[in-house]
């Protein structure tokens, strides 16, 4: 039983960790937790069925097209909300994320209305359904593999682009100092802007691998998911890339064996209990680098 | 002196004038109060349909006694907060004849004592909890609260007897949802099933909205269940179907009218076969007035018509009923409603006939209906 706990966690785990480097990399750039970033999430869940269902496309190119429109979505959103607010109190630019994850949210309810939808198994590989391992009682499913592996590949290729490209090189350069970056020549809302795109994609993607394993979407899905993630971003270290993703697994790991062993009933209070706990005792968050006073 | 007996003269004329002016007041509102958005907007969206469907067959044979009726929508979210907010609203509309909600039976239990105690007359086509008719009375010991649907006790109780005699269930595991509805149906179910002999191999409880069950379906399978019983509603049931599944749990699920939903099978896919559910309506055993309107809906809609719309569309048509016979007071209603009291003055409307007793519970049967081959149908065997 224990493995299977954690087979059902890794799967949350990871899908949350894609959710929170999205709000990482947003809050190491410019310093904003991005509420509505849960609502990209949906937006990208959404995005992929009407592809399917209304456009016809195939499952693959379905995805893509997807996170495209959901990487336009984060650049305008940061565009129109956020740009105008650059200079404004921090305090003012967090209200009005938390507006712009009510106002997507409603969008999407007039647009799509209401209801659950399941996703459209036609346009899904046959495979995903089917068993890839069976071991006495533990069970593992095509569908729970093909997470795991789109979730480690784009967490490599982000490291890899954070890490070895040289917008990656202005992206943390701009964490560091924004004035001094500008001052060096980087072009500070171009690399926002793909600070956004990055994120969104990587929501997109996450939403699109929670509907199909749940087989279920519904406008308001954005905002636990959302929460969650943001939990896992603050217990990883808020503004570390890595961070977020130990952070997001370990949340997931957590929340499984809490409802398996302590009680369904509390598993978001043991994700929360986990989070509080980092707080108290390491406030960086895991890997999170202690901030040292300026002054 | 003179100046006195004629103020009274003035007034009595006026009273004579409000007491003899026609009942018929320029309008006619029947309030819709339902969670519009949020969460929980597709059952607000079952109601509203029934309602809408039964108002504009009104007002199409020319309205109540010439007046066309408007349906007032109050969106509660099916949050209790929300609902004891909205009620007095309701309730200051002169215009608004009766209630039909609410939905969700927390909410309906937070809205209650408003109705009560300003003498609003409302009819739930949904909520089942068993304490609300402890609170529906006034001081007088009038009922103002009634109810088109049976109670969850009843669904628990009979639902066990259907899983053990007709379908031949031994081990249950069960899944609540974390409200009133799921915990007073579950609470029934497990009751009963100590008499009748089956074994509760775990309980487990969720909250509304969740998603991920694989965990606590991860422990129950450890008990080996034959049975799992869902006590909630479809958009979760239907993940629990699914997840368990994927778990090579291979069970037979059952439930109640929570779980009776087309989306219930849509969300569910291949999992959603073999789940059984009790149900206030059934197409198939509707009587024969009904299935011209069943067809409508249906075509209008573009889905099968589920249990909430059918029992709000019986709703809205008491209070039309009530009104074309009694006028627009709202005592007056209430009063009507309350004589509904016996199967020879029963309301006869799409569900059957229906009649409330003396504290507004409905005496209405079951039916069971079950998922074969990814479509609803009459179960098999029904239990009476």
């Amino acid at each position: 039983m224990l493995e299977q706990q954690l087979i059902n966690g890794l799967t949350l785990g990871l899908i949350y960790a894609l959710i929170a480097v999205g709000y990482t990399m947003v809050y190491g750039v410019i310093q904003l937790i991005n509420f509505a970033h849960g609502e990209i999430y949906m937006l990208g869940a959404f995005f992929c069925v009407t592809f399917i269902t209304a456009a016809g496309l195939p499952f693959y190119a379905a995805i893509l097209m997807a996170i495209l429109c959901c990487m336009l979505c984060g650049i305008l959103l940061d565009i129109i909300a956020y740009r105008p607010l650059r200079k404004a109190p921090r305090l003012a630019a967090l209200i009005t994320a938390i507006g712009m994850s009510i106002f997507l949210q409603n969008v999407a309810l007039i647009i799509w209305g209401s209801r659950s939808r399941p996703f459209p198994q036609s346009a899904l590989p046959p495979f995903f359904r089917e068993k890839a391992l069976v071991i006495g009682d533990v069970s593992l499913t095509w569908l729970q593999l093909f997470i795991f592996a789109v979730a480690i590949i784009m967490m490599i290729g982000l490291y890899l682009t954070i890490n070895k490209t040289r917008i990656g090189t202005a992206m943390r350069a701009l964490a560091q100092n924004k004035t001094a970056a500008s001052l060096m020549g980087i072009n500070v809302n171009y690399v926002i802007s793909f600070t956004f795109a990055l994120g969104s994609a990587m929501g997109a993607v996450a939403g699109i691998l929670v509907s199909v394993y749940y087989n279920t979407l519904y406008p308001t899905m954005g905002y636990t998911a959302g929460v969650k993630a943001f939990a896992a971003a603050v217990l990883g270290g808020i503004g570390s890339v890595p961070g977020a993703m130990v952070g997001g697994v370990v949340l997931g790991v957590a929340e499984a064996l809490g409802a398996g062993y302590v009680s369904s009933l509390y598993r978001d209070g043991v994700a929360y209990a986990v989070m509080i706990a980092v707080i108290i005792f390491r406030p960086s968050g895991i890997l999170g680098r202690s901030v040292v006073d300026k002054a | 002196m003179r100046a006195k007996n004629w103020t009274k003269a003035v007034l009595a004329a006026c009273l004579l004038v409000l007491v003899c002016s026609p009942a018929w007041a320029q309008k006619i509102k029947i309030a819709v109060a339902a969670p519009l958005t949020g969460p929980a907007a597709s059952y607000g969206e079952n109601i509203k349909s029934g309602v809408e469907t039964k108002v504009e067959e009104i007002n199409a044979a020319g309205g109540i006694n010439g007046v066309m009726v408007e349906v007032a929508y109050f969106d509660e979210l099916c949050e209790p907060r929300e609902a004891a907010v909205v009620a007095p609203r309701i309730v200051g509309d002169k215009d608004i004849v009766g209630v039909v909600g609410h939905v969700c039976s927390s909410a309906h239990l937070a809205a209650l004592p408003t109705y009560v105690r300003m003498g609003m007359p409302v009819i739930s086509p949904t909520a089942t909890n068993v304490t609300i008719s402890q609170q529906n009375k006034d001081n007088q010991g009038r009922v103002w609260s009634f109810r088109n649907v049976y109670l969850d006790d009843y669904q628990g109780y009979f639902l066990a007897h259907y899983v053990k005699e007709i379908l031949g269930l031994e081990r249950i595991a069960v899944f609540y949802e974390n409200n009133d509805y799921g915990i007073g149906l579950k609470n029934a179910f497990v009751a009963e099933a100590k008499n009748v002999g089956l074994a509760i191999v775990g309980e487990e409880g969720y909250v509304k909205g969740a998603t991920d069950f694989a965990p606590q379906l991860t422990r129950l399978r450890g008990g080996n269940p034959d049975g799992l019983f869902i006590s909630g509603y479809y958009n979760e049931g239907a993940l629990i179907a699914a997840q368990a599944e994927n778990l090579g749990m291979n069970v037979a699920k059952f439930g109640a009218d929570g779980l009776d939903n087309v989306d219930y099978i849509n969300l569910g896919g291949a999992a959603a076969n073999n789940t059984y559910m009790t149900v206030p309506f059934l197409a198939e055993a509707a009587p024969e007035q009904a299935q011209d309107f069943i067809k409508k809906f249906e075509e209008k809609y573009q889905r099968d018509l589920d249990w909430m719309s059918a029992n709000a569309y019986d709703a809205a048509g008491k209070f039309a009923a009530a009104v074309a016979a009694v006028g627009t007071d709202r005592t007056a209603i209430r009063d009507y409603l309350a004589g509904i009291n016996s199967m020879e003055n029963a309301y006869i409307g799409i569900t059957g006939a229906t009649y409330f007793s003396e504290i507004g519970d409905p005496e209405k049967s079951a039916f069971v209906k079950m998922v074969k081959d990814g479509a609803f149908t009459a179960a098999p065997k029904q239990m009476q």
